[in-house]
């Protein structure tokens, strides 16, 4: 198979990586692959994957690529763009391949009116309310409106866009159940991929909720009054329709068309909707007494816990709702909606959120567990009552996926420990492999600080995170490496209620102001555009040689989509391990669940957790060979096996026995000597043959056989 | 009392200057002291001679002013009247505050332009103490020729890189304590500027408060004891000085982060592409009521707005040009064509980072280093020499139709080869020992030196000016003359010592 590489030069772990992803396409399974971030995946991806579709049409139709952040998106687009390019300078014929992202209309939108509000609800509203179809039957009369070209488009052979849209059953529903089966799916980034299905699957309601979609059913109820006067014939129509129920839908089904939706299971396209929500004043009264039932919930003085089978009895014993109307509530919603020609949709989100959590409450009696809080922990006198509607098993939403389409790839820089991902989601991957990085210098330089200069030992765990001695040392870790690190340093810290504590702290001891004597310091707020303002000082600061130290948080948001490529980010602190709040009882839920179901402990759950979150954050600073960066891991715990073997194998085989549990000082040390020789020029020439291959060396046999130890087989 | 036809600005009388009473004049352009009883100044300044002025502190016993010139000399006055000496010494201070940054710039411009470039150049300082101090030729005229055959060059320096602020200038203003529960800061003029560069507020309110309703000294202590200057008090009360630069700060903020960001990469708010409506997700609903935040934790997030402000202000204050990305035009939207190249996959190289504009490079990667007579060859000069072999080794094309035959070659190589014929005590090595390295060095400033004079007598030539030829007829021959005795004696002297 001839595929089209746009670069003149590749990685070997790029070539080991295509040969991989090949052998998943050929065995039409899914693979779960994990190379080092600024190695180029991306356009491996991409220059395989067409190059595939190319050489056998009929195997593969259609590339569906998922990415997480729209930059990320944006990125890919430009890759492909360059492929593109690329096939057409070497083929010599204009390419007939058609690529498509897509994105929320937020960002994609062509209206010049829609296109300058800046919230996306809003601009969903305003688009519904100009595309809507009954408005753009409108239209096909009256050309001289403008077209969204949204709804002209949607066969291509590339399709970009998020994970929500196709793992979200909302969006999916909309967006994602035409495509083929014979699709390839990568989810790329996608190290958090469980949250991501959780998110989607998952409602919480809290009492605001609930008195706006009071209002909601009001206004459903006038509109139905309303057209009732008007014309009763739209509603006698839909009456019809729902008789008819959803046939159709089953025979889409049943004949392949559609990708299956979880929130609406098999079961449900065999019925048509039951009688006692069929007419619309039915229906609003159903939903009456549902929030009724909601609210008084609502009024516990204490934590409810329980599962949705017990849920489900509880609302019939006390206002005698059954559980298949519940079922179909979602359904009906939705109907009514249309019927009724409601344009805007923004308005309605709090009852669609009601009916979608009294659909999923009864469909599904395992995975999901309710949790009712009165109180939040830390205020325990302020009423402020939530009801979480939470999913625990992430493969209910993925498992229409794996299902449907014959590959998919799940890939990402920091995917270890591997077999972890196939449990979790509950899938067989024929091909699991991680790749290292292979280097001409060693760019990276992971070093695990354990003690302070006093001998004392620092870590972020519970008992000792408010110790003065603890908060001093790693201040005086940070003020350290400012004076030796060129540019940029970013240190990450485990939650932001730890940072604010340390910041204030080193406040007062004085040692912000010395560190402000070496670099700037520009810290991570809870506010996005001012963090988003932080962080364009911050590479500013980098780009005028003044250099500069971000303080951020894990699991935040820049932790999580922004690169500090080059001189960004000349050394990434890791201060603490980033374990999530144990303390939060969604989260037990979910650990017991997972015991229970997957066998997975929760102490190895949470390592696991916080470790992908650390290299993550790690992992931010080296984008690419050239690139170069110390990675510093600021807590004793680090160094025991069970937390260092959960590393990516592309860090993890840099940390030698010397650079555990060093004290500051031979931090400093060792820095000043990895900094110091990574500062000398580095040529093309000294990667040509090791981290680098041109086309000769690519056919030749030796270096074929290097290659083929790169991949480490799980 | 001199007569001059000087607008005399300000005469304080009483002050003592080596212990003679006197009286000080402070004129348009110079400050001058004369003793008592007699009509000429025994001391007198240009401004532009001045550097600094520094006065003795409150309290003290004697109340004085001290003046230090560019030169390092400094003078005292001592202000002796017993009822107004503070009132006199201060109304001179304030006076020459004024005046002095008047002078300050251009003095300043020129005589670092002297300094800097004797500092870079050893051979020039060498000339420089031959000619200059020696008194063969004149400062002015030294340099009178030196400036103006430099000052093309120095059309690039002259846009000098203009110095940033350090992020931590307010950090090096350490408080003191007094011992008798007081703090005392030490405030420069340098932190001062920074101040009000990186704080456009706390300039504003000085402008407006400063002489006519607080004295400086007020201005800043109220500028220490503001929740202002800490950064994680919470503003309290309405009647403090600062409460409105503080709102002003928060203002600017808000409008900083209203303008969002010209980088898509880094806008966190566009960066996720959200799908999840309220209601939906795992995470918990934030909460809706700010109220419950103790005290602590609100001055926490006072503190780390601050240092961001802070952060961007500094930054501000210094310059800002440059970007890492191009951005190239996409139609409509724009995206850094950074972020997606891996440069070593391509063939050329793409990127042109910001390069660090330095003077003297040499003092960058050595660090200070005290300025030595002999001859060195600075890190340019290899630099270029050796990539001048380079170029030659790469454009070298051997001619073959010239070439020697073999024998005649390797007899060549024999005799150029240590111990052949050719290599027996060089003439180069004869001089090496013969002539010790004192005398050589000594040698080689003289020849400079008559070289320099020699340039400024051909300098003349055509002569199409009185001044030249007056320069040639006059002086000129006179300094011949001089350098010519100069090297008379040392050759006698060593001729002496020899013998």
């Amino acid at each position: 198979m001839l595929v089209y590489f746009p670069y003149d030069y590749i990685y070997p772990e790029q070539y080991s990586y295509m040969q991989e992803l090949k052998r998943t396409l050929d065995a039409k399974g899914h693979g779960v692959l994990e190379m080092p971030s600024g190695t180029g995946k991306t356009i491996s991806l991409l220059s395989l994957i067409v190059a595939y579709q190319r050489a056998y049409p009929l195997e593969v139709t259609k590339l569906i690529y998922c990415s997480r952040t729209v930059p990320e998106i944006e990125k890919v687009v430009e890759e492909l763009r360059k492929l593109m390019e690329f096939y057409a300078k070497e083929t010599g014929e204009t390419n007939k391949l058609l690529a498509l992202a897509l994105s929320s209309r937020k960002n994609l939108c062509v209206h010049p009116e829609v296109s300058s509000l800046r919230f996306g609800k809003e601009v969903d509203g305003k688009c519904h309310s100009l595309t809507a179809s009954y408005i753009r039957a409108q239209r096909h009369s009256n050309p001289s409106q403008p077209i969204c070209h949204f709804f002209e488009i949607l066969h291509a052979n590339i399709v970009v866009y998020s994970y929500h849209y196709l793992l979200d059953p909302k969006i999916a529903d909309l967006v994602s159940k035409e495509l083929a089966k014979k699709s390839v799916v990568v989810f790329d980034e996608a190290h958090n991929i469980d949250n991501v299905c959780i998110d989607s699957m998952s409602v919480n309601l809290t009492r605001r909720t609930l008195d706006r979609s009071q209002a909601n059913v009001e206004t459903l109820q006038n509109t139905i009054q309303r057209i009732k006067e008007i014309d009763a014939a739209k509603l006698k129509e839909e009456y019809r329709r729902l008789v008819e129920g959803l046939k159709e839908a089953n025979v889409a089904r049943e004949t392949d068309i559609y990708l299956s939706n979880p929130v609406l299971p098999d079961e449900i396209l065999q019925e048509a909707v039951p009688g006692s929500i069929r007419t619309a004043e039915h229906f609003v009264g159903f939903m009456k007494r549902l929030l009724e039932y909601l609210k008084s919930r609502l009024r516990v003085q204490h934590v409810v816990q329980e599962s949705s089978p017990q849920f489900l009895k509880d609302i019939y014993e006390k206002v005698c709702i059954d559980r298949k109307p519940l079922r179909f509530c979602a359904e009906r919603l939705r109907s009514l909606l249309r019927t009724l020609e409601i344009t805007d949709i923004a308005d309605f989100s709090p009852i669609t959120l009601i009916s979608h959590f009294a659909t999923l409450v009864s469909t599904y009696s395992k995975g999901f567990t309710i949790i009712i809080e009165p109180f939040e922990d830390k205020t325990p006198t302020i009423a402020n009552p939530v009801l979480h509607f939470s999913c625990m098993d992430p493969s209910i939403a993925i498992k229409p996926v794996f299902e449907r389409f014959q590959s998919v790839i799940i890939t990402s820089g920091t995917l270890s420990p591997l077999d972890i991902y196939p449990r979790i989601l509950d899938f067989r991957p024929v091909t699991m492999s991680s790749f290292t990085m292979t280097l001409a210098r060693t760019c990276l330089c992971p070093l695990i600080v354990g003690r302070g200069n006093d001998q004392v030992a620092i870590s972020s765990k519970f008992e000792t995170r408010e110790d003065f001695a603890v908060i001093r040392n790693y201040g005086n870790l940070l003020l350290e490496l400012s004076g030796i690190v060129p540019d940029g340093i970013v240190a990450f810290f485990t939650s932001y209620i730890y940072m604010e504590n340390i910041v204030a702290s080193w406040y007062e001891q004085g040692i912000l102001e010395n560190i402000q004597r070496n670099k700037l310091i520009f810290i991570e707020t809870p506010d996005a555009a001012e963090t988003s303002m932080a962080l364009e000082k911050y590479q500013e600061a980098c780009e005028n040689g003044r250099g500069a130290i971000l303080l951020s948080v894990a699991r935040g948001k820049v932790s999580e989509g922004i690169d500090f490529v080059h001189h960004y980010g000349r050394a990434v602190i890791m201060f603490g391990v980033p374990y999530v709040y144990t303390q939060s009882r969604i989260l037990k839920a979910r650990l017991e669940y997972l015991r229970d179901q997957f066998q997975i402990r929760e102490n190895d759950f949470l390592t696991f957790d916080a470790m992908r979150h650390a290299a993550q954050c790690v992992g931010r600073a080296i984008r690419g060979k050239t690139d170069y960066g110390l990675m510093i891991f600021a807590d004793k715990r680090y160094a025991r096996a069970d937390k260092r073997g959960k590393l990516p194998r592309w860090i993890q085989e840099h940390i030698s026995d010397g650079s555990l549990n060093l004290t500051i000082d031979e931090t400093v040390q060792l820095s000043k000597h990895f900094l110091r020789q990574m500062a000398q020029p580095f040529r093309r020439e000294d990667q040509l043959g090791l981290s680098l291959l041109t086309l000769d060396q690519l056919q030749s046999e030796e270096t074929l056989q290097r290659i083929a130890q790169i991949a480490q087989q799980v | 009392m001199a007569a001059s036809s000087e607008e005399v600005l300000l005469v304080v009388k009483k002050v003592r200057q080596k212990k003679q009473d006197g009286t000080l004049y402070l004129m348009a352009e110079r400050i001058a002291w004369g003793p008592e009883g007699k009509d000429r100044f025994t001391v007198s300044h240009l401004y532009a001679d001045i550097r600094c002025q520094k006065i003795s502190p409150d309290g003290k016993a004697k109340i004085q002013l001290q003046l230090v010139l560019h030169t390092g000399e400094s003078t005292t006055f001592h202000f002796a009247n017993e009822n107004s000496a503070l009132r006199d010494r201060d109304a001179a201070k304030d006076l020459l505050q004024q005046l002095l940054p008047k002078f300050k710039k251009k003095a300043n411009k020129e005589l670092e332009e002297k300094n800097r470039m004797l500092q870079e150049d050893p051979v020039l300082f060498q000339l420089y103490k031959d000619l200059v101090v020696s008194q063969v030729i004149s400062a002015e005229e030294f340099w009178a020729n030196r400036l103006s055959m430099n000052s093309v060059n120095h059309s690039t320096s002259n846009n000098k890189q203009e110095v940033g602020i350090s992020a931590a200038f307010l950090a090096d203003i350490r408080p003191q304590t007094d011992g008798c529960n007081g703090l005392r800061y030490n405030l420069t003029s340098d932190i001062i500027e920074s101040i009000f560069r990186t704080y456009p507020a706390v300039k504003q309110k000085y402008a407006e408060n400063v002489p006519h309703n607080l004295t400086e000294k007020e201005f800043w202590t109220r500028f220490f004891q503001s929740h202002y200057f800490h950064r994680d008090r919470i503003s309290t009360g309405l009647q403090d000085l600062f409460s409105e630069c503080a709102k002003q700060d928060e203002k600017g903020l808000k409008s900083m982060v209203g303008q969002g960001v010209k980088n898509p990469l880094v806008d966190l708010q566009s960066l996720e592409d959200k799908a999840l409506d309220e209601g939906y997700g795992t995470a918990a609903t934030p909460s809706t009521s700010n109220s419950n935040r103790t005290v602590k934790e609100n001055s926490n997030s006072a503190i780390i707005k601050r240092f961001n402000h802070h952060s961007a202000m500094v930054l501000a204050a210094g310059l800002r040009k440059h970007g890492w990305f191009s951005f190239h035009d996409l139609g409509d939207w724009y995206f850094p064509v950074g972020a997606i190249e891996y440069e070593d996959l391509q063939q050329e190289d793409g990127l042109k980072t910001v390069s660090l504009n330095l003077k003297k490079s040499d003092r960058y990667s050595h660090g200070p280093v005290p300025i030595q007579t002999q001859h060195y060859t600075t890190s340019q000069d290899i630099i270029n020499s050796v990539i001048l072999v380079q170029h030659e080794m790469a454009n070298y094309k051997p001619c073959l139709t010239q070439v020697m035959s073999s024998t005649m070659a390797s007899s060549a190589i024999v005799a150029l080869s240590p111990g052949g014929v050719l290599m027996q005590a060089g003439t180069q090595q004869a001089i090496n020992q013969m002539v010790p390295s004192e005398v050589q060095s000594e040698l080689k400033h003289l020849y400079t030196a008559a070289g320099e004079l020699l340039r400024h007598f051909w300098s003349c030539f055509p002569v199409n000016t009185p001044f030249l030829e007056e320069k040639l007829t006059g002086h000129l021959e006179e300094m011949l003359q001089t350098a010519y005795n100069k090297f008379h004696a040392w050759q006698t002297r060593r001729m002496m010592r020899k013998t």
